[in-house]
């Protein structure tokens, strides 16, 4: 019952600051939704330019299919020689294309172009995927054209995409924005808490009275876990209902995970909390590992492509396995079979985490 | 409470942060039922004793006894028996004055018809519209009152009270202590630290404290005949001048 009124003294003090309801509760739906438009790696609109010195019909039908591809647009056309290099140094294009009929005499009597395709690698990512889809256009009008001629292709390796046959990388992405908004608002809330109460000059007031040192360890935890939740069930329709990620999972499962999740990330923000002698200081720290758990979790980029000696970095990042639990919920309807390791070792994390946070702060109240 | 033992025993007490020793080996008792004046300027100790006292701070050497119980030994026992009131209140600012109340009250593990009856209290004494409003909007004296009030809400035998007078006006002042007497009247023991000189009347002794040493200690009146000074002021510039000034 004691634990009750200190719950609901931190809820009336949080909900009594507006600026942060606004920051719990609306930045939420805004993050997810700019994090949901902006982190894509799908490419469209690739700017290229074209130069045609080819007589052929070839380069033409190929040319057209550019022209017809989402995926490019077409900035700059040519049938002359140019410098091909100069839109590429003035950002007016990310690719020039080159199409020229083959000088070589044996090559020359093939009915297809030579192709040169000149790559700003700046953005080595744009470029590769970019340089990936124009291959393809190549590869699928010689596929085409040796069916018009009848003649069969002996191999070809037709991909099926499961899980995301659209490859939208908003699904890939939009699950991990839910694991990073409860960690970010339980991260900043809870950092903040214990803190607060040493500016304010309360905490004395909190130590010297009836309750225990677990009863103020938790109060100061479940606050902050409950608003999380509630976060997490607004990412949760955003992701599914703005961005029409399907859910195919069991909620019990995602929610299992996210208690478990709470667990580490509550214990590891106390822990700031405690060491912490200012707002300014918590905030900070909370800041700096919120960086470290997020690139580490393989939110962006996959955690395999980490050096090896910063591999165990990720490997006792709780958010690592969260995302990768969720995703397996959320995409592949996954059930507990294929994820409990990835839960077993979110949950030592998570042992582990309480086990020095509530040490530490044990001794920071018997100072 | 046990009458035969004093309700607050200190042995030989030290404070130390790093090199600094904040106090210095004080030894002093308090009598059950008895208002104990601490008095000392800014820094001279009187907060990291009580602080020592109510176990906020881990004591260096020396020994405190509260009924008789160590306080390094059964802390939650001796928990239990105080009551601590703060420099600056302590009281949260964005609730309202109930609110701290009902708060204060329910960790003190009031049940809900007790912590009602206690609000209720507290509404016959301070108006309904200044209780409902945010304790920073609220009056000092008033901000004085209710961190008294839950102070005493666990119902405490032995109430420490860390200059519950600063920044409040003389009337304020002047009920507090009223409010004071009518707790020794209740079988409260009491001990008070201030800077104010004047509130040594008040006392039944006082406890003279400055750089981390006891430098006089006795009833106000006695202390002046012995001393043969005419006010506790004088008596107060004289006990520290004879241990240095800072």
């Amino acid at each position: 019952m004691k634990l009750f009124y200190l719950i609901k003294k931190e809820l009336i003090e949080i909900t009594r600051q507006k600026e942060l309801l606004f920051l719990m509760f609306v930045s939420p739906v805004i993050q997810i939704v700019i994090l949901g438009y902006v982190i894509s790696t799908d490419i469209r609109h690739v700017p290229v330019g074209i130069v045609n010195l080819s007589q052929g019909q070839a380069a033409e039908r190929i040319v057209e299919r550019v022209r017809r591809s989402p995926l490019f647009d077409v900035r700059l056309e040519s049938r002359h020689g140019m410098d091909y290099l100069y839109p590429l140094k003035k950002g007016e294009v990310k690719a020039m294309l080159v199409f020229r009929d083959a000088l070589d005499r044996r090559r020359s009597l093939l009915k297809y172009p030579e192709v040169q395709v000149l790559m700003d690698g700046i953005d080595s990512n744009t470029s590769m995927i970019a340089a990936g889809y124009f291959n393809g256009i190549i590869k699928q009008y010689i596929l085409d054209d040796m069916e018009k001629l009848g003649r069969g292709v002996p191999l070809a390796g037709r991909p099926v995409f499961r899980f995301n046959p659209q490859l939208r990388s908003i699904n890939y992405m939009g699950p991990g924005i839910v694991g990073f908004l409860l960690t970010i608002i339980t991260m900043f809330l809870t950092s903040a808490s214990l803190v607060r109460e040493k500016e304010q000059q309360t905490l004395d007031t909190l130590l010297i009275s009836r309750l225990s040192t677990l009863e103020i360890y938790v109060g100061k935890a479940l606050p902050s876990a409950l608003i999380g939740l509630v976060d997490m069930v607004i990412g949760l329709l955003v992701v599914v209902l703005w961005f029409d990620i399907p859910f195919r999972g069991s909620l019990f499962y995602l929610f299992l995970a996210a208690l478990v999740y709470l667990a580490a990330i509550l214990a590891y923000s106390l822990l700031i909390s405690v060491l912490s002698a200012t707002t300014q200081q918590a905030m900070f720290f909370a800041w700096f590992s919120l960086m470290i758990f997020l690139l580490m979790s393989g939110f962006f980029t996959p955690v395999e492509n980490i050096p090896p000696a910063l591999r165990l970095v990720a490997d006792v990042n709780p958010l690592r396995y969260l995302i990768k639990i969720i995703r397996e919920i959320f995409l592949k309807g996954n059930g507990i079979a294929y994820f409990w390791k990835d839960l077993l070792a979110l949950a030592a994390i998570a042992v582990t985490l309480v086990s020095i946070s509530l040490l530490n702060f044990k001794r920071f109240i018997s100072k | 409470m046990n009458a035969a033992a004093p309700a607050i025993a200190v042995r030989d007490l030290s404070k130390n942060f790093g090199r600094f020793q904040a106090v210095k080996g004080i030894s002093f008792d308090v009598a059950p039922g008895e208002i104990v004046g601490f008095l000392g300027p800014n820094g001279a100790g009187k907060t990291t004793t009580i602080k020592m006292i109510t176990g906020l701070l881990k004591i260096t050497s020396g020994t405190v006894l509260v009924d008789g119980l160590d306080r390094r030994e059964q802390p939650a026992q001796v928990k239990r028996k105080l009551g601590y009131m703060s420099q600056k209140f302590s009281l949260y600012p964005l609730l309202t004055a109930l609110e701290n109340i009902e708060f204060f009250g329910g960790i003190s593990g009031l049940a809900p018809r007790e912590l009602k009856a206690a609000m209720a209290r507290m509404g016959e004494q301070v108006d309904a519209a200044v209780l409902g409003q945010k304790i920073h909007d609220v009056p000092p004296g008033i901000r004085q009152k209710v961190a008294l009030f839950v102070c005493l809400l666990p119902g405490p035998e032995i109430i420490l009270l860390d200059e519950p007078t600063s920044g409040v006006d003389p009337e304020a002042r002047r009920l507090f202590w009223s409010e004071i007497y009518r707790l020794k009247t209740q079988g409260k023991t009491l001990l008070v630290s201030t800077h104010n000189l004047d509130e040594a009347e008040y006392c039944d002794r006082i406890i003279i404290i400055h750089n981390g040493e006891i430098v006089a200690a006795g009833a106000p009146d006695e202390l002046l005949r012995r001393k043969q000074k005419a006010s506790i002021e004088e008596l107060f510039k004289d006990a520290i001048s004879e241990h240095g000034q800072d």
